[in-house]
Order: C-alpha cells, then sequence, then structure tokens
C-alpha cells in the first residue's frame, strides 16, 4: 500500500510528514537534505555536490553516516536521524568533543564541509571510540574540503583517538596559547 | 622551552616596540579563536543558500548546449504560463547595456550563443522545482556555427571570429590591457635591455612551447549563488557569496545600466580568487528581479558550476630562456597565449600580474622580449583563481627555466638563490610602472633553511636522476619557487570605533572595514591587528558585517592583499582611536599622553598602574571614540615561498603518489600561528599542486565541445585518505610593510607546486615530463619515449 504519510525522528524530535505532490507536502522525489534543510531549517547540513561525492550533507542515520542528498525523505519512515544540530547538549549547550577539538585545532577554513566532516567523524566515534589513524583518513574518505582542512581535521582527530601522526607539523592549540 | 624554539623560524628577532608595549605580543602570532568558530561548529553559520528574504522566488537558467550556435527560433510561451512560474527572460527581452567584458564584448543574452552553458533562458518561479519543470517547456532551435577551442587556432586566420567589430585586432585576441589595473595605459609586454645580446652571453638556452592549459577548476563546495532585490528606481541590495562586496559592486554595477548596488554578503564557503564578480549569475538574477518585482534567488548547481562557470585561464607559452655559465637567467623572448573562454572580464589584469611575477623569479635578467596575447574561444570564461595569472604563466616558465638548469647540471636551489627578487631589484609590475623591491633580503637564506629540512642535500641526485628505486617504485624531488609584488595592492579604509558598555568599566571595539570571511581568517586577523594596538581581549572586538555600502573601502582578502592592506589599515585606525583615548587621559590626569598606558578599555599611568580610569569615563559622554586609518596601494615588497616535493611513481602504471611536500618562506611575521600553515598546506587544493597529476577539465573538442567530467564524481581532487606528509619552515625578518611586520602568503603557497612535482616525476623516471597534468598515460608515454631510445 501507498504510504500516506512517514516519521522520523531528527534530533531528538519527533516529526510526521505528509507524502503527496500537493503543495506543503513532501514529494516522494524529495532528498532528505531538502527536507532538512527547507522544512526543518536545518542549514546546517549542506547541500553542495547533490549527486554523493562531496559529503557535505553528511547525516547520521541510525547510526550510520550518510548522504543525505542520496536518501529520499520517503526512504526515512521510522528513521532516528542525527543533524549536525543535534550534537551540542540542548539544556548545556555543552559542545560534542569532536566540535570542542575543531575549535581547539582550528579545524576548518571556510567552513562550508566541516558539518559534512564532524558528522562523519561522530559516526566513527560512535562506533569505535579508540579508530586508528587509517580507519579515521577512511572514515573522512568521503568528505570533500576545497580549502585543505585536513591536516587540522586529521590533528583533532587523531588527538581524540589517541594516534600520534607525523603528518603535519604540531602547533599550540588554542587554550594552550597563554597557558 | 619557549614555544618560539618550537615553532618559530631563526629570523623571529624579538618582536619591536609597539606603542610603548614591547613583546611579546598579546595576540599576534598566536593562535586565536574565530568569532565565527562555535557557529561553524555547530552549522549556524550562515552562507548564503541558508539565508532567505521575503516574497523571495527562484530563478534557474536553460544554457546552450551548443558550444558556438545561432538561435533560429524559440518559444517560451508555454513555460510561461505553466502554473508558479512568474517571468521567463530570452535575449529579445533584455535591454541594452547589459553586457560584459573588457573591452566590452559580451552580452548576458544574445541569439548568438558562445559556449555550452551560455544562458538562454532565465526562468523565474516559486521554487526551483517549478522552474526546472517549466525550462522543459521552452522549444529552441538551433543553427550550429564552427567552434573554437585553443587559443592558437583560435588566432589563426581560418578561425571563426566570435565578436567581429569588437576588438581592436579584428580577431580573436582581446585588446591588451585594462583601466583599473593600469590607469597610466594599456601594459602586457615585458620589454628592456638587448635580447639577442642576452642570448649570446647564455651558455645555455631552452627554447620550447609548453602548456599549462587545462583550465582547472577551483571548485569550491559552496556554489556561486546570489539574491538580487529590485528596491524600485535605480537601486538593488544583493547577497552574495562573492569573497569581496567591493569588487562586485565595482564590476556589475555598470552591466547593470543606471543601477545603484549595495552588495552584503555571509560567510563563503570557499572561493579561491573564483567568487568575486559572479556577473553572469549576477545578471541572470537582476534581470529576473526586475522583470518580477520579486527578489530572486539563483544558486548554481555543481553541474553548472563546473561547465558554465569560470575556470582557472588556459596558458601556453612558447619560450626562449637563456642562462649565463655561472647559474643567471639572462635572457628571456617569447609570447604568452592566455585562452580567457568565451569572455575576456579584466583577465589582462591577471596577465599583467602573471608577467610581474616571472621577473621575480628572474629578476637578474636584463634582457627581456616577453609578449602576450588574450584570446578568446568557445568554452566557459575562464578567469580569476587563486595564483591570478602567476601560476598560470610560472608552470610553463619553470619547464624552461629547468631545462636550462639541467643542460648546465646546476643544482635548482642554487639557481633560485641566485636569481629570486632581492631588494634593489626592479621589475615592471601589473599597472605597468618599474618597482624597486624593498622588500625581505632573507629570502636565499630561507630556501636553503627549507632545502635542508627537506633534505634537499641527500635527495637531489641530478637531473634526471630518480633519488632511490625500490622495486618497481621510482622516487624523485622536484622544487619550484614563486611570489607577488601584489601583497599591497589596492586602496583600503579602516575605521575604529569604541562603543561602551552600558554598565561597568568595559567597552566593545568595532572595526569597520569591508572584509568577508571566505577561509583565509581575514576577519579575525582584523579583530587580532586592532585588540593588539588597543590591548584588549580579541572576544572584545567585532568586526563589521560585509556590506559595500555600510562599510569604508576595503577590497578584503582577495589575492594576496589581505595582511598588509587590512594590516595597515586597521592598525592605523587603531592607533588613532588609542591616541585620542591617550589624550583625553593626558588631559585627566595632567600628564603628557607618553606617560600613560591603556588595557583592557582602562588608561592609566605607565609608572603607577594603579591610577587608571575607563575610557568611558573620558570625553563627552555617551560619544564613541573613533580613529581612522588608510592604506595607499603599492607594488614594492614581493612575497616568497619556495616549494620541495617528492613523489613515487609506479613504473608499471604510471600511477603518481605524493609522499610528502613542504614550503619555505619568509612571512615577515606570524599574525595567527595555525592559520599561516593551513595557507601553505591550502596550495595542495585550489587547482593548485594537483593540477600537475590530477586535476583538468576534459571537453569533447572533436565533437560536442561539452566538459565531460563536469560533476565532483569525475573531477578528480585529493582526499583525505591520500595527504601528503607536510612540513615547512616560515622565518619571520620583520620587513618594513605596516605596524606588524607582516606580509602574507595563502596565494602564492601552491602555485610553484605543480611545476616542482613535474619536475619531481621527470627525476623519478629518467625523461623530462612537460604536460600537465602527468596522469598514468602521459608517464607511461615519457617512460616508453625513454626505453626507445
Amino acid at each position: 500500500m501507498e504510504k500516506q504519510s512517514i516519521q522520523m525522528t531528527v534530533n531528538g524530535q519527533k516529526y510526521e510528514f505528509l507524502i503527496g505532490e500537493k503543495f506543503g507536502m513532501i514529494p516522494p522525489s524529495e532528498t532528505l537534505v531538502q527536507t532538512l534543510r527547507k522544512r526543518l531549517e536545518l542549514t546546517g547540513t549542506k547541500e553542495s555536490c547533490d549527486e554523493g561525492a562531496c559529503g557535505c550533507c553528511t547525516v547520521i542515520i541510525d547510526g550510520k553516516a550518510v548522504a543525505s542528498c542520496m536518501v529520499l525523505t520517503v526512504e526515512c519512515d521510522g528513521s532516528d536521524i542525527l543533524t549536525i544540530e543535534g550534537l551540542e547538549n540542548p539544556e548545556t549547550h555543552e559542545l560534542d568533543p569532536i566540535q570542542q577539538k575543531f575549535i581547539s585545532c582550528y579545524s576548518f577554513q571556510c567552513g562550508y564541509c566541516t558539518p559534512g566532516i564532524i558528522m562523519s567523524a561522530k559516526a566513527l566515534f560512535m562506533k569505535n571510540p579508540h579508530p586508528t589513524g587509517e580507519q579515521i583518513r577512511e572514515a573522512l574518505a568521503g568528505n570533500y574540503c576545497r580549502c585543505i582542512s585536513h591536516y587540522t581535521v586529521l590533528e583533532a582527530l587523531d588527538k581524540l583517538a589517541g594516534v600520534e601522526s607525523d603528518q603535519y607539523p604540531i602547533v599550540k592549540e588554542a587554550e594552550e596559547e597563554d597557558a | 622551552m619557549r614555544d618560539s624554539d618550537i615553532s618559530r623560524g631563526k629570523f623571529n628577532f624579538d618582536a619591536p616596540i609597539v606603542n610603548g608595549r614591547p613583546a611579546p605580543y598579546r595576540h599576534i602570532g598566536k593562535y586565536r579563536v574565530r568569532a565565527d568558530a562555535r557557529d561553524i561548529v555547530t552549522g549556524r553559520c550562515t552562507f548564503l543558500d541558508d539565508y532567505s528574504v521575503p516574497r523571495m522566488i527562484y530563478a534557474q537558467v536553460l544554457r546552450s548546449p551548443y558550444p558556438h550556435a545561432l538561435i533560429t527560433r524559440i518559444d517560451v510561451e508555454k513555460a510561461r504560463s505553466f502554473p508558479g512560474v512568474h517571468a521567463v527572460i530570452t535575449y529579445k527581452d533584455m535591454p541594452k547595456g547589459w553586457s560584459m567584458g573588457w573591452p566590452v564584448h559580451k552580452d548576458l543574452m544574445a541569439q548568438e550563443v558562445y559556449y555550452v552553458g551560455d544562458p538562454v533562458a532565465v526562468i523565474a518561479a516559486d521554487t526551483v522545482d517549478i522552474a526546472r519543470d517549466a525550462m522543459q517547456l521552452i522549444e529552441v532551435e538551433y543553427k550550429q556555427l564552427p567552434a573554437v577551442y585553443d587559443a592558437i587556432e583560435s588566432l589563426k586566420p581560418d578561425a571563426p571570429v566570435l565578436y567581429p567589430g569588437k576588438f581592436k585586432s579584428g580577431t580573436n585576441e582581446v585588446d591588451p590591457g585594462v583601466p583599473h589595473f593600469q590607469p597610466e595605459g594599456p601594459w602586457w609586454h615585458v620589454e628592456g635591455g638587448d635580447v639577442e645580446q642576452g642570448f649570446k652571453e647564455s651558455a645555455y638556452v631552452a627554447d620550447s612551447m609548453v602548456e599549462f592549459n587545462k583550465m582547472c577548476s577551483p571548485n569550491a563546495p559552496e556554489a556561486p549563488s546570489c539574491i538580487v532585490r529590485w528596491e524600485g528606481g535605480n537601486d538593488y541590495t544583493i547577497w552574495a557569496s562573492s569573497q569581496s562586496p567591493f569588487i562586485y559592486k565595482l564590476y556589475n554595477g555598470p552591466r547593470i545600466p543606471k543601477s545603484q548596488l549595495r552588495v552584503k554578503t555571509f560567510n563563503v564557503g570557499g572561493s579561491y580568487g573564483n567568487k568575486q564578480t559572479m556577473s553572469v549569475t549576477t545578471l541572470c538574477c537582476a534581470i529576473a528581479a526586475i522583470k518580477t518585482g520579486r527578489p530572486v534567488k539563483l544558486v548554481l548547481n555543481k553541474h553548472e558550476q563546473f561547465a558554465a562557470y569560470e575556470q582557472r585561464l588556459g596558458s601556453k607559452i612558447r619560450a626562449k630562456i637563456g642562462m649565463t655559465e655561472d647559474g643567471i637567467f639572462n635572457a628571456v623572448q617569447g609570447c604568452w597565449y592566455v585562452d580567457t573562454g568565451c569572455l575576456g572580464d579584466a583577465v589582462q589584469g591577471q596577465v599583467g600580474v602573471g608577467l610581474g611575477e616571472a621577473q621575480l623569479v628572474m629578476a637578474k635578467c636584463k634582457n627581456w622580449d616577453l609578449d602576450s596575447k588574450v584570446v578568446v574561444t568557445n568554452k566557459a570564461a575562464a578567469g580569476i583563481v587563486r595564483g591570478y595569472g602567476g601560476q598560470e604563466l610560472n608552470s610553463c616558465l619553470a619547464r624552461n627555466m629547468a631545462h636550462c638548469m639541467m643542460q648546465a647540471d646546476k643544482d635548482p636551489v642554487e639557481c633560485f638563490k641566485k636569481n629570486y627578487v632581492a631588494p634593489g631589484d626592479k621589475y615592471y609590475w601589473r599597472d605597468g610602472l618599474i618597482w624597486q623591491s624593498r622588500g625581505s633580503s632573507h629570502y636565499p637564506e630561507t630556501m636553503q633553511m627549507a632545502a635542508d629540512k627537506f633534505g634537499w642535500k641527500d635527495c637531489w641526485k641530478g637531473w634526471l636522476k630518480p633519488t632511490r628505486i625500490e622495486g618497481r617504485k621510482a622516487y624523485g624531488v622536484g622544487c619550484g619557487v614563486i611570489g607577488n609584488a601584489d601583497v599591497a595592492e589596492d586602496n583600503t579604509q579602516c575605521i575604529v570605533r569604541i562603543q561602551h558598555d552600558v554598565k561597568g568599566r568595559y567597552a566593545t571595539l568595532i572595526v569597520q572595514t569591508d572584509v568577508t570571511e571566505s577561509g583565509m581568517g581575514q576577519r579575525a586577523a582584523a579583530a587580532k591587528f586592532a585588540a593588539e594596538v588597543m590591548n584588549v581581549p580579541i572576544e572584545r572586538v567585532y568586526v563589521t558585517d560585509p556590506d559595500s555600502l555600510a562599510n569604508v573601502v576595503n577590497f578584503g582578502l582577495c589575492g594576496s592583499r589581505g595582511t598588509i592592506t587590512v594590516g595597515k589599515a586597521v592598525s592605523k585606525a587603531a592607533a588613532d582611536a588609542r591616541r585620542k583615548v591617550l589624550e583625553m587621559g593626558a588631559a585627566y590626569f595632567h600628564c603628557s599622553p607618553e606617560q600613560l598606558e591603556t588595557k583592557d578599555f582602562q588608561v592609566f599611568l605607565r609608572d603607577r598602574p594603579e591610577k587608571s580610569i575607563p575610557i568611558k569615563k573620558l570625553g563627552n559622554k555617551d560619544l564613541n571614540v573613533v580613529g581612522y586609518g588608510e592604506h595607499i596601494e603599492q607594488f614594492d615588497v614581493p612575497s616568497c615561498c619556495i616549494f620541495f616535493v617528492e613523489v613515487e611513481v609506479d613504473l608499471d602504471t604510471g600511477a603518481v603518489r605524493i609522499p610528502r611536500f613542504m614550503q619555505g618562506t619568509d612571512i615577515g611575521q606570524i599574525i595567527d600561528n595555525r592559520m599561516v600553515r593551513m595557507q601553505l598546506q591550502g596550495g595542495v587544493g585550489s587547482a593548485s599542486m594537483d593540477t600537475a597529476t590530477m586535476e583538468e577539465c576534459i571537453y569533447d573538442v572533436n565533437g560536442t565541445g561539452r566538459m565531460l567530467n563536469c560533476s565532483q564524481l569525475e573531477y578528480k581532487c585529493r582526499t583525505f585518505n591520500d595527504m601528503p606528509k607536510h612540513d615547512c619552515v616560515i622565518e619571520e625578518s620583520h620587513p618594513d610593510t605596516f605596524m606588524f611586520k607582516a606580509i602574507g602568503i595563502g596565494e602564492i603557497s601552491g602555485a610553484a607546486g605543480a611545476s616542482a612535482v613535474l619536475m619531481a616525476i621527470s627525476n623519478a623516471i629518467g625523461v623530462e615530463v612537460n604536460e600537465y597534468p602527468a596522469t598514468p598515460d602521459v608517464i607511461l608515454k615519457a617512460i616508453k619515449s625513454k626505453e626507445a631510445k
């Protein structure tokens, strides 16, 4: 039977959407990134290449990092979705350790691809809090960054995972500058 | 161990006393968290596509499927009557004067189309989907015309002339020179000395054609995009994903006849010089805004960004270079053919900079005859990308220079050290005037330090000799050098205000200057300069939002200019405000201003710090203290970056891996310890180093004229699991640039990378490779040609 509506949880909030072609409904062709951005105003998830190749739209669906431009919203019925906006503690406003480390290590330049990178990393760390350096690099291989913030991103994640690397020069983090 | 011992260079002289306060600096040199950092990591940071204005509708563009054609019939009636469509605009509906290029030669839409992707119709509708559906209903018939895809082919007598009557040449050669960059008159040709005599004195000569012609894509993650709201009359408000509201307004103002543009920007998702004017996108949006009376948003999709937006200039150079027995480049003769695609949009400025940069690396050469020709072809417009003409020319000339050095069997590092511009050397710059360097005298020493850190002496086995071979893997090293005297270009202003808190003793330091954040941290640097001068916490500094109307003049951080120009204007404005504060304090304490200090918005007697008063309590009640500073353009401080790279070539497959790279530079003074390293690392991306091995725009030149790899999947870029090891040498010699003695580096950090990689590949496989990009097929072909000999 054709579905008339779908339910999903986004960042802990439950939503129910009507499916259909009428104005305001979610058409079956709508991708998850469009629903997140245009209907829920969760604009932290970026729509860039729209063909699953840049990772800017990465969100976590049921524990897995997924390019949300490659998923139809109608496919997400019953899914638990985590976006970049859902990482911060909603009550204390404390940042996720990955977010905090990205600030400490200056792990971004333009910052456009950063939410997607953080979500890919978050999915990895949710599954494995102590990934190897190679696992970190493989997990991010689908995230495009043109400014080349790769080195400070890897530094932040290596440090969180307890991995040592000589791939990049080490300099002080923000909190160490005036120590 | 002090931080400077770990991460700062040999030239890190004690910082000078600034405004009575000695080193170490409170902020300068340190990593300070950017004001937008939390927003970036939480997804709250606003980019253009995250923003909407009330009543906004959406535009889409129907684009030509042919590289050169005449529209013989176009019927848009079905599309116009499609529900939700507000306007469909074709060339028939266009008012006069919506034209681009210098000299003006291309209308936004015309009956003739000039490249695959040229706008044929603009559709404005309630949603993007409706606009796309309506687009399918437009009926167009074309008569195909002959097309040309190469600058040299385009100059041949039988080539189709794309814009008859528009250029003085009567051919596809665009008029040289551009007034904004060359107010004294056009300049496009480095001439001087006696070239014939120069070659006679040369012991080694290289004479060949080298191409850096694959017109790679900067491919910013965020698409070119804008929202245009016509306010009625001549006024427009535009929000754009441009890295410079000022440049955007400068270029687009005249293209929308009788317009007054107010341009605002948000954070920009990567630009690399490429998202500045965005004229085609802007004009499409603006005409839709006029025709519908609604604010219109247009965001290019990735395919449009690749195939119909500006790419790197095509570059071919036939050049003859002579070098003396002792390794001094002594004569340069040649012609640089620049393919600007279908639109020559002030590309002459880039050519001027490219020619300038060529002289910096061969600064001892007195004999020049280096001509240039900018040529239009039937490809998407080419324009500005990080490197701004310099990388395009250097990537070619460096191969000719390498050929000379190879004949002479000279170490390239030694040659670069001898030939690079030193204080007192003269060169033509892009304004056509002769400038004399008063830049750093420490570049040769810096190059050597970088070579030593890289281990050059051990890795360099001579020309066309691998460092080592392990099984079927050959390793080689290469290096390149480049610099830019644009670091102090463009006049810049800043106003600094001290706005007192309503309660308490403190205040906010407002830095009013027009800087967009597109990744390089320039807004944070502006905050840092002001905080350092005023001696306040960086969190207490607010840099005004980028806006061409509300701010004083600043071209923003485009090109190499940001550090010196913004640095000088901001630090002078802050110093001016501080001077006023001290004068008010002197009146209060009955002392001289020289006896006073400021810290955290308090004024105190230096010798009796317990005697202090908040700035708030000095001067007239409630009023801000205001300071002003400016920078005036000059071209006498060249920057410098030497690039070292090691490659690993698989002799069976031709695959290249880059295990490590390194740069050396004298940065003058580090402003941000982390940012400067990221700027160096950035030389891998944005169509820089990787243009040597993987990046290219592939056009179907024998058939459809289309770009074949116009998608994120097909256009090859480096990924997280393939990053080379990075290291750098950053020296700080404190040249006299502005209060904080810095120079600027980002633009050139990868510009010599491509030629360095080709040198390294050539050495690894034992035969010269001069083709960009050196993909596996190119390398296997080269290996075979060597074996055939």
